[in-house]
């Protein structure tokens, strides 16, 4: 049997403390979720639902989590659509200047975010659109449509185009062929998409932070202003509750459709 | 199929940003006042008070310290995640690295602030055990603001970084070692320059995030730390200043592109196809 070297040893060691730190904050807020203290002690006292009842019973908490919710559908169902059709085009449509689409779509990836809620609000001031549910939306969808176009187009120059040409010399007519073999095929790219598109709108805060209509908050810009002033758990039990959503969203998908497969480094 | 994301873009993205390059030259605000003109007094106003200047160089600083520290907590992290046989430790791994995504930055940043406060975790369990009396300042400083944003980041600097250190040629290890090199000479000559593109990339990455983050700042800074996100959102909020807020934006903007310049080539080169 090989002997390991001490340096192994500490390398791995390292490491353990590393994960540990990147998982501790996670670990702290749903431990104070269900902390019955009112403020931040340690070791915990006792156990208590106090903070999720809180949470689910004061109407800007509750207001604020069924806007951000409706916000998030709203914007995949958009940005996977017309994500979805502009990474097509690019991939397949030999059209001039693809890389520069491609290159102008996922820019607002590139460009700080909040710099595309800066420019939005200055342009709705100026367009005297003022701030507006759907303004905002269409700033969510700006920001999320480069995640749909990304895994799209990576599963769209990863399969073989002649599977489509068989379809098409069997006879299938371009509609057929796009329904039953392209759109099958590119699939899990697109339910990739619409996740990373579905968490990154529901967690959202530089777009929203200058789009959101102070009467009408998203649940991160409630939180933030929540945390401005106090600073007890309801926080932690509003965070655990997003935090349990993203998780079973992402199980879900796993163990439907194997998301591992198609969220690629 | 392309028009309605090109649209999209054209109104809601190519647009404003284009509004927002012109009001930065204006004199006021065009919507209510019908005597503007063209001006560059907003780019000068920077140099005229030394808070700005001092403001740049704060936000600068947070975004040198978070990406310099976010390398030393994401470069054995990628290195291991890189190396290891083991498909379980892989995923396990990127599962540990990927799920503080999940949580959203104000969460993440609360979560820091319960352990970093004059109350929190770390202040109240010294003060338990009687090895304090007076509670250590972690936060309310550049400190606190560099330590989460080294957490909210590193998974970036992790996914860039991988992707190039599982790329390198393995053989070239072997040769080192084969003509005699020890592992730290052959980790020092061999596998760190070759980790450079993912190294300068994923540091870029995190610098350019750094610089452009509010919540974190804000919330860790206790409002006593400003940095440019802070001030941009000061001015248009605070002071209706739109003309100065969009010259200040027009900065941080000039500062990303050339960070992403900078992060492109060094991608470019190493391979196609790692990109984040």
């Amino acid at each position: 049997m090989k002997t390991r070297g001490w340096d192994i040893i500490v390398f791995r060691g390292v490491n353990i403390a590393l994960i540990g730190f990147l998982l501790l904050p996670i670990v702290v807020v749903i431990l104070f979720a269900f902390n019955s203290a009112e403020f931040i002690v340690f070791p915990p006292e006792g156990f208590s639902l106090r903070w999720f009842h809180k949470f689910f019973t004061d109407p800007d908490f509750m207001g604020s989590f069924f806007r951000s919710l409706k916000l998030a559908f709203l914007t995949v169902i958009v940005s996977t659509g017309v994500g979805t059709m502009a990474a097509i085009a690019i991939v397949r449509g030999k059209i001039p200047g693809a890389r520069f689409l491609s290159a102008l779509f996922l820019s607002p990836l590139m460009l700080p975010a909040i710099l595309t809620g800066l420019a939005l609000f200055q342009f709705y001031v100026i367009i005297e659109a003022g701030r507006t549910f759907w303004g905002l939306l269409i700033g969510h969808i700006v920001v999320t449509i480069p995640y749909v176009i990304r895994t799209s187009t990576t599963v769209l120059y990863n399969f073989d185009i002649s599977i489509e040409e068989a379809a098409m010399n069997l006879g299938a007519g371009p509609w057929d062929t796009f329904r039953h073999v392209t759109l099958p095929l590119i699939r899990p790219g697109v339910i990739a998409g619409s996740i990373f598109a579905f968490i990154v709108s529901f967690d959202q805060f530089p777009v929203s932070l200058f789009l959101v209509n102070p009467g009408e908050n998203t649940l991160p810009i409630h939180l933030f202003n929540y945390l401005k002033y106090s600073f007890d758990p309801t926080v932690a039990a509003a965070s655990t509750v997003s935090i349990a959503m993203s998780i079973t969203v992402v199980l879900v998908l796993e163990f439907t459709v194997g998301l591992q497969e198609y969220v690629r480094l | 199929m392309l028009s309605p994301g090109l649209l999209l873009f054209a109104c809601f993205f190519v647009l404003p940003l284009g509004v927002m390059s012109v009001l930065s030259l204006l004199s006021g605000n065009p919507v209510n006042d019908p005597n503007v003109s063209f001006t560059l007094k907003n780019y000068l106003k920077l140099t005229e008070d030394i808070f700005y200047v001092e403001v740049l160089w704060v936000t600068l600083k947070i975004g040198f310290y978070t990406a310099v520290f976010s390398l030393l907590v994401g470069f054995p992290l990628a290195f291991q995640m890189a190396r290891t046989r083991s498909k379980t430790i892989r995923t396990m791994m990127l599962m540990a690295v990927l799920s503080p995504m999940l949580v959203g930055i104000v969460v993440r940043t609360y979560a820091w602030m319960t352990i970093l406060s004059d109350q929190g975790v770390i202040n109240a369990t010294l003060k338990n055990w009687g090895w304090l009396t007076r509670p250590l300042h972690l936060m309310y400083n550049e400190f606190g603001i560099c330590l989460s944003l080294v957490h909210i980041l590193t998974p970036f600097l992790v996914l860039t970084l991988t992707g190039v250190i599982g790329r390198i040629d393995l053989s070239l290890e072997e040769a080192a070692r084969n003509l005699g090199a020890g592992k730290a000479r052959t980790f020092f000559e061999v596998t760190l320059p070759l980790s450079m593109p993912g190294i300068m990339g994923g540091s870029l990455l995190v610098f350019a995030l750094a610089i452009s983050a509010y919540v974190t700042p804000i919330l860790m800074g206790g409002f006593s730390v400003i940095t440019l996100p802070i001030l941009i959102y000061q001015q248009i909020s605070g002071v209706f200043n739109f003309g100065f807020g969009a010259a200040l934006g027009l900065i941080l903007l000039l500062v990303s592109l050339v960070v992403v310049y900078l992060y492109h080539r060094a991608m470019r080169r190493f391979a196609r196809g790692v990109g984040v």
